[in-house]
């Protein structure tokens, strides 16, 4: 009953009992901490249906968007000693011509950002990893990396749609999200309600828009030439 | 030590018990595929493509209800490509659609493209049924030791090795 083998499994079985209840305290003070994530501004500055391939990839031609944006929100209170990153990204969101539901969904915009204590997990070039390092040296967390202030941001995925049809298309609104992902425990969404200390992302909507007509021939096809050359 | 071996009715009891470890092990795993409706609940990150959520090794647990929200853009999810048995980690970027013919199309973050070249060919986008489960929680390194074990085959014999000397030599 006391020879060495027990012990040792005695050991462990305590050690992963006491690791997982600390786990288990750690992500539960997630809900302890206030979440008040706001957006000031979300505005597209530039609509643009173009005829052609998405990407470099692509083997149809379709329309797509190229839209542009300016955002400003405050995500800073998302970051507590449990955040290991908070990914953010935009969404277009249109209703189907069918029916009434938000049913067309795609991320035009993305962006990972990563506590100081998880900037070296991150596959970023030596110099963003630099100056991340420099802007939070000494910090463990480093709530001001949660404010996103971005003027006519182009989109990082072209817009496209299963049918190949985007020209004119109604009611498309931009809508920021988040996802926060912890150290330990559960991942969180950006909610639609208040759920006790964290409330809904205050104006995450941008105004409804209507895509423009598609692009002239004559200017689509300047516009894919000029991108061929800059590839 | 071997006293047992010597006594038909203790080395029966002890035969027993390893049984019965090695059922509770396996009625949790099923027990909560059944509640998460995932045939497999619990994964190990294999790969590098979304970091820096995830890295090799993490353990992730999944579920496959839809109770109140369709699954959507934003959700990471693990799913199966059409005829292989790679299961793959990645966020769902866009979705047309809804009910369970609804597109989806996933993305790694860590990639600079989306997953359409991951898929079968012909196949552009994924459908419900292809996910078995979105990532709702998260527990770090846990899982190398099953990375560990089946990149060196004999780890494993010697675990299960160790595993039996324990259970036959350990008297009540």
């Amino acid at each position: 009953m006391y020879s060495s083998l027990v012990r040792l499994q005695n050991t462990f079985g305590f050690f992963t009992t006491v690791a997982f209840c600390v786990a288990l305290l750690i992500s539960a003070s997630d809900f302890l901490s206030d979440r008040a994530p706001t957006v000031n501004v979300l505005k597209t500055t530039q609509l643009q249906v173009v005829k052609g391939r998405a990407d470099y990839y692509s083997s149809k031609k379709e329309e797509y968007a190229i839209i542009k944006f300016t955002l400003d929100a405050d995500l800073s209170s998302l970051f507590t000693w449990n955040t290991k990153q908070v990914f953010a990204y935009v969404t277009a969101e249109w209703p189907s011509a069918q029916n009434n539901n938000a049913t067309n969904q795609a991320v035009i915009w993305d962006t990972i950002i990563t506590a100081p204590s998880s900037d070296h997990l991150g596959n970023f070039s030596p110099s963003k990893l630099k100056r991340l390092r420099k802007s939070a040296a000494g910090k463990g967390i480093d709530p001001s990396r949660g404010k996103l202030q971005i003027k006519n941001q182009r989109l990082k995925y072209p817009l496209t749609h299963p049918t190949g049809k985007l020209a004119l298309t109604e009611d498309v609104q931009l809508k920021l999200h988040y996802n926060v992902q912890p150290w330990v425990g559960f991942l969180s969404w950006d909610q639609n309600q208040d759920w006790g200390k964290w409330k809904a992302l205050k104006n995450g909507l941008s105004r409804k828009f209507t895509l423009p007509a598609i692009k002239t021939k004559e200017q689509a096809k300047k516009k894919t030439t000029t991108g061929g050359t800059r590839a | 030590m071997l006293s047992s071996l010597g006594n038909p009715r203790q080395a029966a009891a002890q035969l027993m018990n390893f049984g019965l470890i090695l059922s509770t092990a396996f009625m949790m795993w099923k027990g909560l595929s059944v509640i998460s409706d995932s045939p497999s609940p619990i994964v190990v990150v294999l790969s590098g493509s979304m970091e820096p959520a995830f890295q090799r090794g993490d353990l992730l647990l999944l579920w496959n209800r839809n109770l109140f929200t369709e699954t959507s853009v934003g959700e990471i999810v693990v799913y199966n490509v059409k005829d292989k048995d790679i299961p793959i980690v990645h966020r769902i970027i866009s979705k047309f659609g809804t009910g369970p013919t609804a597109k989806l199309l996933t993305k790694g973050d860590n990639n600079d493209s989306d997953d359409t070249k991951l898929y079968t060919p012909g196949q552009n986008y994924l459908v419900r049924e292809d996910i078995i489960g979105s990532v709702v929680g998260y527990m770090p390194f846990v899982g190398y030791v099953t990375i560990m074990l089946s990149e060196h085959p004999w780890m494993k014999t010697v675990m299960l090795g160790i595993m039996g000397l324990v259970v036959v030599l350990q008297r009540e």
